[in-house]
């Protein structure tokens, strides 16, 4: 399966870096979409679906946490596989997000193994 | 099992290893060994502060060189160094710290939450002191690194 990834994060190197390695990571990904903050990214979804979501937590505008409780109460986007990468790895922090609805959640640092890992534990096999 | 009773002590290893892994995990970039926790040449640097608030609060810095900082940013986003504009090297140096930061901060222990403030990137000039913390330096194949963390524990 070639995914189509939207990555959300307000800051452009690190959208960049997602890129850099999920390319490394060998995950097959037929189209990147970028969004800046919640905001943008459910209008982006709104207007096309994506496979995988990885979105960051703290960001202007609408951050990742409400991003994904709004994701879960809109039908169309309710079953968008949602990663979440922060540097924020607190139990209590991990349990609101997958509370919220999130799939994963993968701690900075990270690098395109712990990457692959999380999304075929989401997925529950090889991706 | 080794009690350590100076919390400095404890930052001080802390900053050690997670910084090493932060640089060897995302920024393909080994510690060869120390740097002086302080400055000693004259070389345009680069700073990245940021406060984080919650328990406990405090404040983080890092400082590099211009030349490691680009050749840091470089390494992050997998282009050459001749590709990496100044916007670039100081939003990875704001990332730097931001991941360094957090992963302290995560392997405190006894940390029930924190939320890091967006780091500030700004030039230093030569002879301008860090951030009064705990401080480390990392000697990198770019040049020195050095960082800071001030951690204000609660009363107990």
């Amino acid at each position: 399966m070639a995914w189509d990834v939207l990555i959300v994060d307000d800051s452009a190197v690190m959208r960049q870096f997602i890129r850099r390695v999920a390319a490394l990571s060998g995950i097959e990904v037929s189209r990147y979409r970028e969004a800046g903050d919640g905001f943008q990214a459910l209008a982006a979804l709104e207007a096309e679906k994506a496979n995988l979501v990885l979105t960051d937590l703290n960001m202007p505008g609408m951050d990742g946490e409400e991003m994904v409780r709004r994701m879960r109460s809109i039908e169309a986007l309710a079953s968008i596989p949602v990663i979440v990468i922060s540097t924020d790895a607190t139990a209590s922090r991990m349990n609101a997000l997958l509370a919220l609805g999130a799939c994963g959640y993968l701690q900075k640092p990270f690098g395109p193994e712990m990457l692959l890992a999380e999304l075929q534990r989401v997925m529950g096999g090889p991706v | 099992m080794i009690e350590i009773q100076d919390p400095d002590v404890l930052i001080a290893a802390l900053l050690d290893s997670t910084t090493s892994h932060v640089l060897e995990t995302m920024f393909f970039s080994t510690v060869i060994g120390s740097a002086p926790e302080s400055e000693s040449d004259s070389n345009p640097r680069l700073r990245a502060r940021l406060s984080f608030s919650g328990n406990p609060s405090g404040e983080f810095e890092v400082e590099t060189t211009r030349a490691a900082a680009h050749a840091l940013a470089a390494a992050f986003l997998g282009i050459d160094e001749s590709e990496v504009d100044a916007q670039q090297a100081e939003e990875v140096a704001g990332e730097l710290a931001n991941m360094a930061c957090g992963s302290a901060l995560s392997s405190l222990g006894n940390v029930e939450c924190f939320r890091l403030a967006k780091p500030i990137v700004t030039s230093a000039p030569v002879g301008t002191p860090m951030l009064d913390g705990v401080r480390r330096g990392f000697l990198l194949d770019s040049g020195a690194l050095r960082v800071s963390l001030r951690v204000d524990f609660p009363p107990a």
